[in-house]
């Protein structure tokens, strides 16, 4: 997988990483969201919920606190504790009247004696009166009656809600006492308020929380929709559906024993708020995500992938065709453009590190070549000199022969034959010592003929190598024509204008690079010389090349142009020859146009001049065979 | 120098790769084969004509030829150590496979500090100035380029002999 991965073009790797980093911050994203900010809202709402249920438990409270202080109102005070007491008959019409309970907000008072004789009541159910004994608490019999109706001391009170026959009651009941708080006790007055839905409708308004509650019978039963499980640790329950979470408390009464089930609906607002909530963000982050990673993608691919994508096409373009010469040219300004600038900057020494490689080993092999076949000339003729050095003194040795003179003196009858004798002994031994030198002369000049063929056999084997063509490249003429002017002389430039042509950095051809080199050079010279000949004062040298076709192959024609001596139309037909100067004696130097002619050929290419006449200038053209997309 | 039969014999040791080129070097600084029929020629001509005899003192080489450098530094090391040292020595510059005669130059100076050193090359590609400095003293040091004649050589070779 990973080494599939690795052979993945760079712009298909990065586009899958974007795409899993993407994927995998919004798995994380989701994940964060639904495992903390979810689970934070539903704390949050169940925190509401119990919240809410305090609220009722405490409006309840207050319900009785402020039961507690009506009571308060009327229990210690000299008017009704002279009332119980039987002093002042005159209290009950002037103060216990019917709406004394509206005006108190009441649905039942009662005063009873110490005895725990009732002495006035009231209960009033939808503004009609009707005997407390309905309720079927107060009665002597009823535990509730003695919590209610006797009280032990000054502040014993009783406080909290109570189960009537006619449904739970908020009651609170005071000893009677005299105004300044002190007794003894001459009875107690008690006052109450149902548990109804009015009562509830008003709690709801005033605690702005959906507040239920269900009676619980004396057999424990309460409204249907509770599971009795639930009411049970702490008297809170949470009961959480789609729409709400509904929180329950059990309340007691006077006794501790269950009466109520208290309940809190709190819709479930928050859980939805956070559900829209982590779904904004997560459609937030999402959008967030693809959005960084698409500018990162974009920008990935302008600044790094492409450039980069550039380089590596332009590496392998290098490497299919082997032109060095090209150049990328990619300014970005950044580390990638900085990248393809050393690389173009690399290429392009390498290039010209090449070509002088070429043309140094080109120049050192016909060096080494040269120097061999000198060596072995020189070798050569070393026996050859010493062959004619002894035939030259073998001959001397002969020169001072005198046979003529003892012939004449052997001739002359005068002659004493003894001496004749030694006279024929000496012609005798001369011509013994002529054949002798005439024998080694010959076999002196058979070692001259020996080292003269073998120095031809030399020579020959040195034109085999000579005839090997040199390796033709792929040349752009403004390369070299700049390099081959230098053949100019310096101080001759400031009387000679040289004029090469804007565009032959268009021209390529296919050439020996070395040899073109010291062609045109050698085409440049002469103008120079010939201007000199003419004593021309405003020397002009030119170079130009246009595109061409002959025998169906393209081809670049090279002209350089002077307005120089020039030359007549017999020096033109003979002026390629070997052997052939219009320079002074002595004024030769370089190659001769000769050799121009044989290089241009074996280039594949032909050389031509023309001259209007003497003293006119004079034109040469180059033919070379232009190189594939020159 | 030794004397051999009354004449001078000058000790000569060459170093070149080429076979042939040794064996001009042998053919050279060898006597001259018709030596006594030419003396015997020339006294009946000075008896019957009345002429002064020429005599020619030919010099007398002794020739010892090898195709190395080493092997020219073991045989000058052999001949000083055995007190009878070359006169001259003439070495071929290049000598592959072995070092070349410049070096070998350097080494039989160092042995002898007397004989003379004669460089005989077809290149030209050791400067002189080089030559003087690797093998001192240019007094006794001497450049030779091919070709040439080994007979004028042999004369030169003579003369730089009785000079010192």
């Amino acid at each position: 997988m990973s080494k599939e991965f690795s052979q993945l073009p760079l712009q298909r790797k990065v586009s899958i990483t974007l795409l899993l980093t993407i994927t995998a911050f919004t798995l994380i994203s989701y994940a964060i969201l639904s495992g903390v900010i979810t689970p934070a809202f539903e704390n949050l709402e169940l925190s509401a919920a119990k919240t809410d249920l305090v609220r009722a438990e405490r409006a309840i409270d207050a319900e009785l606190e402020n039961l507690a202080a009506v009571t308060a109102d009327w229990a210690p005070w000299d008017d009704i504790y002279e009332y119980v007491s039987g002093r002042s008959p005159g209290f009950e019409k002037s103060n216990l009247v019917r709406p004394t309970l509206a005006n108190l907000g009441l649905d039942m008072m009662a005063v009873y004696t110490q005895d725990s004789e009732l002495m006035w009541s009231q209960l009033l159910i939808e503004a009609e009166e009707h005997d407390i004994a309905e309720l079927g608490i107060l009665g002597p019999a009823n535990a509730a009656f003695r919590l209610l109706a006797q009280h032990a001391g000054e502040s014993d009170k009783t406080l909290g809600i109570v189960r009537t026959s006619l449904g739970p009651m908020l009651i609170s009941s005071q000893p009677i006492l005299r105004s300044d708080y002190t007794g003894p006790i001459a009875g107690a007055v008690v006052m109450a308020q149902f548990m109804n839905n009015a009562h509830l409708a008003r709690l709801r308004e005033r605690t702005e929380v959906d507040i239920e509650w269900f009676y619980v019978d004396e057999t424990g039963r309460h409204g249907p929709q509770i599971d009795p499980n639930l009411i049970r640790e702490n008297g809170i329950k949470i009961d959480a559906s789609e729409s709400a979470i509904s929180s329950y408390t059990v309340l007691g009464d006077i006794f501790g024993n269950p009466v109520l089930v208290l309940g809190a609906d709190t819709p479930r607002d928050i859980t939805s708020l956070g559900e829209q909530t982590v779904t904004a963000a997560m459609l937030f982050l999402l959008s967030a995500g693809v959005l960084s990673a698409i500018v990162m993608w974009i920008l990935l691919r302008k600044t790094i992938l492409t450039p980069i994508e550039s380089l590596t096409d332009h590496m392998n373009a290098i490497r299919k065709s082997g032109d060095l010469s090209a150049n990328l040219n990619l300014d970005t300004g950044d580390e990638v453009g900085s990248l393809a600038a050393q690389f173009d900057k690399l290429t392009s020494e390498v290039h010209d590190a090449r070509k002088a490689l070429l043309a140094q080993s080109f120049k050192a092999g016909k060096a080494d070549t040269a120097a061999e076949v000198l060596h072995n000339i020189r070798n050569a003729m070393t026996p050859m000199i010493n062959g004619i050095d002894r035939l030259k003194k073998a001959f001397k040795a002969t020169d001072g022969l005198r046979i003529g003179e003892a012939t004449k003196q052997l001739m002359d009858p005068k002659c004493e034959p003894e001496k004749a004798a030694k006279f024929a002994q000496y012609i005798n031994a001369s011509f013994e010592h002529i054949k002798s030198v005439n024998a080694d002369a010959s076999e002196d000049m058979n070692i001259v003929m020996s080292q003269s063929r073998q120095i031809k056999a030399i020579l020959t084997d040195q034109e085999k190598f000579a005839n090997v063509a040199p390796i033709a490249e792929d040349i752009v003429i403004d390369e070299v024509v700049g390099e081959a002017a230098h053949v100019i002389p310096k101080e001759a430039k400031s009387s000679i204008s040289i004029d090469l042509d804007d565009d032959l950095n268009r021209y390529r051809v296919l050439a020996h690079r070395t040899g073109l080199l010291q062609i045109l050079g050698n085409l440049i010279l002469n103008a120079y010389e010939s201007i000199e000949r003419g004593q021309q004062s405003d020397g002009r040298i030119s170079l130009s090349a246009i595109d061409t076709v002959i025998d169906d192959q393209a081809m670049v024609r090279l002209t350089v142009r002077d307005n120089g001596s020039g030359f007549s139309e017999d020096v033109c037909n003979r002026i390629f020859r070997r052997g052939f100067t219009s320079k002074r004696e002595g004024d030769t130097s370089g190659l001769g146009l000769h050799w121009c002619a044989n290089a241009v050929s074996s280039m594949g290419g032909r050389i031509s001049a023309e001259s209007p006449g003497a003293g006119q200038g004079a034109e040469f053209h180059v033919l070379l065979p232009a190189a594939q997309g020159g | 120098m030794n004397t051999q039969h009354g004449e001078e014999c000058i000790r000569v040791l060459i170093a070149d790769d080429d076979e042939h080129i040794l064996d001009a070097y042998r053919e050279a600084f060898s006597e001259p084969g018709s030596t006594r029929e030419v003396k015997a020629l020339d006294a009946l001509a000075a008896e019957l004509f009345d002429a002064e005899e020429e005599i020619v003192q030919e010099p007398h080489f002794e020739v010892v030829a090898c195709s190395q450098g080493d092997d020219a530094i073991s045989l000058a090391e052999k001949a000083s150590n055995d007190g009878d040292p070359f006169d001259v020595v003439i070495l071929d510059v290049r000598m592959p496979p072995g070092i070349d005669g410049v070096e070998a130059g350097s080494q039989i100076r160092k042995l002898d500090p007397n004989v003379e050193i004669v460089f005989v090359t077809g290149f030209s590609d050791v400067p002189l100035e080089e030559l003087q400095r690797r093998v001192p003293p240019p007094m006794k040091l001497h450049y030779f380029s091919k070709p040439l004649s080994f007979i004028q050589l042999a004369q030169d070779v003579a003369s730089m002999v009785k000079a010192h």
